[in-house]
């Protein structure tokens, strides 16, 4: 059985569940692992418009196209820049494991070197291309690595949510703690906040627009801000395809020296 | 006003109740609602172009003065222990609420990026403290091939790493210094912690020469007492001339809490001033007193005030008056604290002229005229102007003329050699004993460092993306190439590094490609890179995010305006070469300003000087309605400038802004010796005695009051020598030598000058 239809089965699942305990409320942890297990389509491509904003609310722009594949190794994710001009084609291709402790393999394709790299790092906690987002923010955390628990119900844009606070069991994760506002409809976490070690609030996602795409839930606007730095980070997704049958050999080296 | 002092004289109790009703009114004042300004920002004018620029600037590139942690091991940094020490450290200072965990950098923070074979390797040097000596010896490895890492964070010799933690503008305080020396010594052993940094010098000043004029304040007190006893050989005349200067100090300060004006560092100086400064009109009125005491004896008290007030007005009004010019000509100063201090001080020199004028008859009125108790054995005979020391001394100066103005002279060429070497120095750290704590740590930082002090070249060009220009970036990395060759200057670190290393790390760690990269696509990829797998933060502190404008950091192993101003002259000379890519180069950060700072308080100096000597020229000439006479006034406070500013360059004492102040105080100062003096010689004339008669008489009697006068302003001051501050030794030794060259200036060359050309003028109008 496929990683894909087992997270279809566990959902179901978990679904049942919720329906079921709809009288006495979920807890943190069975939220979250629903949210972990919502349907994420075999794959799903588009073009990203990242937007920076500094502190002075200069913006910067930057445009992608993304390529993301769910295989029976794991997920693999190619990136290729369409913008500024001075960086066209240059690539990023991302797998990531199931199989627990393995981390990512990353390549890096600069055209003026005309090389593929490959980049070894250990920090998921590095800036995702110098936005407000970091790796994790963006990757799928597996529940089972914090304590879940529900402090409340709230309704955010309409929309009916539970408030889910989550701590590390690593203290020496990149937050102390963060809170969830998820949607009971969809099972998408619609607002996050970030709290530092001090305890102080220091980002806040919010999720402004969300499709349904080819029965998958796809966030099309995000935005993080720093309310520290007074930074943030808008990341549009556009001419989403959902489960077009992209093969595994899309995902190589070679792919990522075609560019587009 | 001599009619008030005549009508305040015959009510002597109640003047003195006024007086102390104002004093427990300032008290309280003082008590309840004084305040203290430490922080040097403060201190600069905001306004000022360069002073905005930088201030952008600073906040463009997030440039913060750091303070600088060093953990020396006696053989090598690279062991369990040392190292888990650095995190250790980090997590203590992070832990303080002044400070954030993201303004911390160390190895520990670092990020090593390293070329492979396949690809590069992002990693930290080390995350958790190494388990055991191979750990460390890897740690070690890798630090070696990063130069941006080595003689950086880990010094060349490896004995050394440093933890820098940025400071934000306003977070220094007394308390967080208290912190972070208490925490270094708890981490002694069998390390050594340094601490360094500009936060620490400037918070270090800031907390010593204050407290050191407040010990100073007392002793000083005492030392004037005791010469004043000695001068006026009475105590009940010590204590009013005492009390006078102690309420107008009370006084000054109670007007300037009234008025809402923070106590600033310099404004510590003002006690001290007007202890010494102030005493001299009453030693002046004293002086009368006794001279009419003698020719009338059997006057009755009310007589005696009345004749003290009507001859001593005058004199004593104009030295007051050319005393404030001194200090009211230092208001043209930009700087605010110089301002104040030019002001209270004023006023506080006009309180105790006042003062003088009231006690000192009231006293008399009330107590007597307290003769002293042992009478000068030669005044007698110096007063009827022959014979005295004073006479014999004035016939010998007018029997060797040619003698006398050649030393004059002498003194003027040697002065004038010493002008020529006099160098402006805006250091901080020189305001330390050489053998201090801080300058010996600050020595070991530069040693084993890049510097203690930074420039910040801010390169500022038209368009976005102009540093990913290869040709801009290779002129910049021959910049900071050359300029690493200068004097004083210990790295340089901009864009330019950045690139040349990734372009390393990218060709497979091969030294050939250590330089920036060949196209501007290259170049933009490269950042792309370090902006995704790097620490983007690093990138915002050399160049902005639109690639429009670029900080070059060039780290020096002084503070002090020579090694600044090389720097800076040295680079403007590639103004040109940097103007063909459209760039021009400014300059920010805290050593920066405060080079401007002090330009901007020199400059207001010699403004405040030309403008002191003026007044007073002015004065002079008003008070004897002669110009002729004004300019005979201004000679010994020329001279005195003259001598004051040659001995600092043949000491190679330097100006800074403790220094500069001086003179034109001093200006205040040194002229009412030559108004006495003038004053006295007039009236004697006036009165129909002789030339030669009249001169003698002048200098036997108040020549007398002014080597006293003299004498106690330089005893006073002199005091400061054994202050452990060095620059409140340095403004005690120059206020002295000016009074001594002052006074010298005027029993010498002044009445020589005097003698001549005056008589020539009586005779010219007979």
């Amino acid at each position: 059985m496929n990683a894909h239809a087992n997270r279809v089965l566990i959902l179901t699942a978990t679904l049942f569940a919720a329906v079921a305990l709809h009288a006495a409320e979920p807890s943190g942890t069975e939220i979250m692992q629903a949210v972990y297990d919502r349907p994420q389509g075999k794959d799903v491509q588009g073009t990203l418009t990242m937007t920076l904003v500094d502190s002075k609310g200069k913006e910067r722009v930057r445009s992608l196209r993304q390529v993301t594949g769910t295989f029976a190794s794991g997920e693999k994710k190619l990136m290729v820049f369409l913008g500024p001009a001075d960086v066209r084609g240059t690539s990023f291709m991302n797998w990531s494991y199931e199989e627990a402790g393995r981390s990512d393999d990353q390549w890096i394709y600069l055209p003026a070197l005309k090389r593929v790299k490959r980049i070894s790092s250990e920090g998921r906690g590095d800036s995702f291309m110098g936005s407000d987002f970091t790796y994790d923010d963006l990757g799928d955390r597996h529940p089972s690595e914090d304590e879940h628990r529900v402090t409340g119900s709230e309704s955010i844009a309409g929309e009916d949510c539970w408030i889910v606070e989550s701590v590390p069991r690593d203290p020496k994760d990149l937050y102390s703690r963060t809170v969830t506002w998820v949607s009971k409809k969809t099972m998408v976490g619609v607002k996050r906040e970030y709290y530092d070690h001090r305890g102080a609030l220091l980002k806040t996602l919010t999720i402004s627009k969300l499709e349904s795409i080819s029965g998958v839930w796809v966030i099309l606007k995000t935005e993080m801000r720093n309310v520290q730095k007074n930074t943030s980070t808008r990341i549009e997704f556009s001419e989403v395809k959902v489960n077009s049958g992209i093969p595994e050999d899309e995902f190589t080296e070679r792919a990522m020296t075609r560019g587009l | 006003m001599k009619p008030f002092y005549k009508w305040a004289s015959r009510r002597p109790v109640a003047v003195f109740l006024v007086v102390l009703a104002l004093v427990a009114a300032s008290g309280i004042l003082i008590r309840s609602r004084m305040r203290m300004e430490t922080d040097l920002d403060e201190y600069m004018p905001r306004d000022h172009p360069a002073f905005v620029f930088s201030d952008e600037a600073e906040e463009r590139f997030l440039i913060r003065d750091a303070i600088l942690v060093a953990v020396e091991h006696p053989e090598s940094i690279f062991n369990p222990d040392t190292l888990e020490k650095l995190i250790l450290i980090e997590e203590a200072l992070a832990g303080f609420d002044e400070i954030e965990e993201s303004d911390i950098r160390s190895l520990h923070t670092a990020e090593n990026i390293l070329g492979t074979e396949d690809g590069l390797d992002v990693r930290d040097f080390y995350t958790d403290a190494p388990e055991d000596q191979a750990a460390c010896d890897r740690i070690r490895d890798d630090v070696r091939a990063n130069e941006m890492v080595r003689g950086r964070l880990v010094s060349s010799d490896e004995r050394a790493a440093l933890v820098l933690v940025d400071l934000a503008d306003g977070e220094f305080s007394r308390d967080l210094y208290d912190k972070i020396l208490a925490l270094a010594e708890q981490f002694e052993g069998p390390e050594t912690i340094h601490v360094a940094g500009r936060p620490i010098v400037e918070g270090t000043m800031a907390i010593l020469g204050p407290k050191d004029m407040a010990r100073m304040g007392p002793l000083v007190i005492l030392v004037i007492a005791a010469t004043l006893f000695v001068v006026l050989r009475s105590l009940l005349r010590t204590l009013i001339s005492l009390s006078v200067v102690l309420v107008s100090t009370v006084w000054t300060f109670g007007l300037m809490v009234l008025l809402g004006i923070p106590v600033y560092t310099v404004t510590i100086m003002i006690p001290v001033m007007l202890i010494a400064i102030g005493v001299a009109y009453a030693i002046h009125i004293y002086n009368q007193i006794d001279y009419f005491t003698r020719e009338h004896p059997g006057s009755t008290r009310e007589e005696i005030a009345e004749n003290a007030i009507d001859v001593i007005w005058n004199p004593v009004l104009f030295a007051g008056l050319t005393t404030m010019a001194g200090f009211v000509s230092l208001t043209t100063s930009q700087v605010y604290p110089v301002k104040y201090f030019g002001l209270f001080a004023a006023f506080g020199v006009l309180a105790a002229l006042l003062l003088s004028m009231l006690l000192v008859p009231a006293g008399i009125v009330l107590f007597g005229a307290g003769t002293p108790r042992a009478k000068p054995t030669q005044s007698g005979s110096a007063a009827a102007g022959s014979g005295g020391f004073g006479a014999r001394f004035a016939d010998a100066i007018l029997k060797r003329p040619k003698a006398v103005l050649g030393i004059s002279l002498l003194v003027i060429v040697l002065a004038i050699f010493g002008i020529t070497r006099v160098w402006i120095n805006t250091s901080f750290l020189d305001n330390f004993e050489r053998d201090s704590d801080i300058v010996r740590t600050d020595a070991f930082m530069n040693a084993r460092f890049g510097g203690t002090s930074t420039l910040n070249v801010i390169l500022e060009a038209r368009d976005a993306d102009a540093f990913k220009d290869p040709a801009l970036l290779r002129l910049m990395l021959e910049i900071q190439k050359s300029v690493k060759t200068r004097d004083k200057v210990g790295d340089s670190v901009s864009i330019a590094d950045y690139l040349a290393r990734m372009n390393k790390v990218m060709h497979e760690d091969r030294e050939e490609f250590d330089t920036v990269p060949e196209s501007r696509e290259m170049t933009a990829q490269y950042l792309l890179l370090y902006e995704m797998s790097g620490d983007p933060e690093n990138l915002w502190k050399v160049v902005d995010n639109e690639y429009r404008s670029a900080n070059m950091i060039v780290q020096l192993k002084s503070d002090d305006s020579r090694t600044t101003t090389n720097v800076v002259s040295f680079l403007d000379g590639y103004a040109d070469r940097l103007a063909e890519y459209g760039v021009t180069a400014r300059y920010a950060g805290s050593g920066y300003k405060s080079l401007v700072f002090s330009g901007l308080i020199l400059q207001g100096q010699i403004s405040s000087l030309g403008l002191s000597v003026l007044i007073v020229f002015l004065l002079v000439s008003l008070m004897f309605h002669s110009l002729l006479l004004g300019l005979v006034g201004t000679i010994p406070v020329v001279i005195s400038i003259a001598v004051n500013f040659g001995s600092m360059g043949l000491l190679n004492l330097p100006l800074t802004t403790s220094t500069a102040l001086i003179s034109s105080i001093a200006v205040g100062i040194g002229v009412d010796y030559a108004i006495h003096f003038i004053e006295r010689y007039r009236e004697r004339m006036k009165e129909g005695h002789a030339a030669p008669e009249a001169g003698r008489f002048a200098m036997g009697l108040t020549g007398r009051a002014v080597f006293l006068n003299a004498a106690i302003v330089i005893a006073g001051f002199l005091v400061l020598l054994f202050s452990v501050f060095p620059p409140n030794r340095q403004v005690g030794a120059l206020v002295s030598l000016n009074m001594v060259t002052a006074f010298a200036g005027t029993v010498t060359i002044m009445f020589l000058v005097l003698r001549n050309f005056h008589t020539s003028i009586k005779e010219k109008n007979k």
